[in-house]
């Protein structure tokens, strides 16, 4: 399970990175200052954590990052990422991150670019700013999306499913092309505003799977995509608002002999959020809506569809002092919302009606150990099994579609279960 | 059972947050005044708060002059820090780091620059072109400039 090549790759990029830093102090020592001051900065952090699920019935099975579900629970919830960023001018900046993940079979570890830019600020005055981003960008949306995968910048270990999927993340995390961003500072309060014309990442397994149901020969293209956010932000950042949305293009390149045609899938999600803090709580809440569509497979595992989800979370955080915060958070997701219930999925397609949403119910624990050690615990109730991996869950993922004359497949999932989950991290 | 469990720790939070809702006393130093230095060749004298809330949250890079702006903060654990924070920019520290974080790791900026006491603070802010930090007002002495907020 560890995947020690990676981890083993990571650390020498981090010496990598930190010799390129020292090389000129033994030259001259007043060297390392200037550099310092040049702007080249160097950060990092690494995580580990353990899942575990748990039901009412030993025959039935649930399984979040890894083997949750075994008696041990599972270790195969693992973060590192090391970045680095150069000023060499004013208005000129490079930044890169290199990220390694691993959360069951979503993620199995490998390292990637997690994003890579250079930004250029075309005009700046005190009250305004307009540039341009090249290269590989995060991709812009929500209040939590550009970090998510730091865990020191997330509310909980676990991020929202219903809105931060998990199962289906690579096309959402980061994009290639340009991005374009401005941003306005007035007594009434700070605008940002950033819009990306971009190529998402489509080239992983858990993709191919969320995209068509399960594996086929060919392969997901990426298309042409369009994503933006508006952010407004109040007294400092006490009331913080944002819109943000996204139109994402994926294409489909069949293989000789595929049982699919050139389709497409377009996702085209819609976000409002909506922050207050105080000095002591923090209340969070984000809405989502997407239309997903596809059509011209031209297989029967895959039919044309068209339909909207619906997500939304409310969220408090309470700091009882700068060690300890605790977080309260009630999640839903409806894969469509017109059939909330999955009452009309399951009588179509013989496949659970749970599987069609999920309502989270979470209490958490964070405890600043240092300010660069970090543990947190926290548990979940959740009703519904519609944001579980169907990677690590593979029920249904070698038969599309159930037999009418045996409904039932051989490892159900449990409607209604628990997740505990547990974290270190560490940041430098 | 699990249903029941759940509802005991949503009880309990509850009524911490409940509790909790009594103003916080602060841990900070009394009947001390923070002031906003710089180096001594900038050149201006005053600064609104809005200008000297985008230069600490690291998103106002250059002087009027076009140079850049260096900013130098202590840890944040510090009681001076915290109090400049709030007294100052009127945000509380936990909001600051979370926008240092948000641009440190998505790439769209740089963290300001740590130092370590009042001392270094002081020494750094003197010496460094284009410089920012903060002191306590008994700590400033003629090699360093202070900025007035409005």
């Amino acid at each position: 399970m560890l995947n020690r090549t990676s981890i083993f790759k990571i650390y020498l990029i981090l010496i990598g990175m930190s010799l390129t830093v020292l090389h000129s102090s033994w030259i001259n020592a007043s060297d390392i200052d200037k550099k310092v001051l040049n702007g080249l900065q160097i950060h990092g952090f690494l995580s580990q954590g353990w899942t575990k699920t748990t039901d009412g019935d030993k025959k039935e099975k649930n399984d979040f990052f890894g083997d949750s579900s075994g008696k041990e629970g599972s270790f195969a919830f693992r973060e590192l990422g090391v970045n680095a960023s150069h000023r060499p001018l004013t208005n000129l900046q490079l930044s890169m991150q290199l990220l390694s993940r691993q959360a069951g079979e979503d993620s199995k570890g490998g390292i990637r670019i997690d994003y890579g830019f250079l930004d250029y600020t075309v005009l700046t005055t005190e009250t305004k700013e307009f540039g341009v981003r090249l290269g590989r960008t995060k991709n812009p949306l929500l209040f939590y999306n550009d970090t998510r995968d730091v865990p020191f910048t997330r509310p909980s270990i676990i991020l929202p499913q219903s809105i931060y999927f998990d199962r289906v993340r690579n096309f959402g995390l980061a994009s290639d092309g340009v991005q374009l961003y401005g941003e306005s500072r007035s007594e009434w309060g700070d605008i940002t505003a950033q819009f990306s014309a971009v190529f998402p990442q489509v080239g992983d397994t858990s993709t191919e799977v969320g995209v068509l149901g399960r594996k086929y020969p060919g392969d997901l293209k990426t298309r042409l995509s369009y994503i933006g956010r508006i952010m407004y932000e109040r007294d400092g950042g006490r009331w913080r608002f944002a819109v943000s949305g996204a139109h994402f293009n994926i294409g489909y390149d069949p293989d000789l002999n595929d049982p699919l045609s050139t389709g497409s899938f377009r996702f085209s999600p819609l976000y409002f959020s909506a922050q207050y803090n105080a000095e002591r709580w923090s209340l969070t809440s984000e809405y989502a809506i997407r239309h997903i569509e596809r059509e011209n497979f031209f297989n029967r595992g895959v039919p044309d569809s068209n339909f909207t989800g619906e997500s939304f979370y409310v969220q408090g955080i309470y700091r009882f002092n700068p060690t300890w915060e605790a977080v309260l958070r009630y999640d839903v997701y409806y894969a469509d919302r017109k059939d909330r219930d999955g009452n009309e999925f399951q009588a179509a397609t013989g496949r659970p009606d749970h599987s069609r949403f999920a309502k989270d119910l979470t209490v958490g624990l964070r405890w600043n150990i240092t300010p660069s050690i970090m543990m947190r615990g926290e548990y979940h109730r959740v009703n519904g099994t519609g944001w579980l991996s169907t990677l690590d869950n593979p029920t249904f993922q070698s038969m599309t579609v159930v037999q009418p004359d045996n409904p039932q497949p051989l490892n159900p999932t449990d409607q209604h279960w628990n997740l505990f989950a547990v974290q270190v991290s560490y940041r430098f | 059972m699990a249903a029941r469990f759940t509802d005991f720790l949503c009880c309990i939070l509850l009524l911490l947050l409940l509790l909790g809702v009594t103003p916080a006393t602060s841990g900070t130093i009394d009947n001390v005044s923070v002031e906003v230095v710089v180096h001594p060749s900038i050149a201006i004298r005053d600064i609104s708060r809005n200008s000297l809330r985008a230069i600490f949250g690291m998103r106002l890079r250059a002087w009027q002059d076009g140079s850049p702006i260096r900013v130098f903060v202590l840890p944040d654990e510090e009681p001076l820090h915290q109090l400049f924070a709030k007294v100052k920019l009127n945000i509380f520290p936990y909001q600051l780091r979370s926008a240092w974080d948000r641009l440190i790791f998505s790439g769209t900026g740089q963290a300001p620059f740590l130092v370590s006491s009042e001392e270094e603070m002081r020494v750094r802010v003197a010496t460094t072109p284009g410089a920012i930090g903060y002191l306590k007002r008994v700590n400033i002495d003629d090699g360093i400039q202070i900025l007035h907020v409005e």
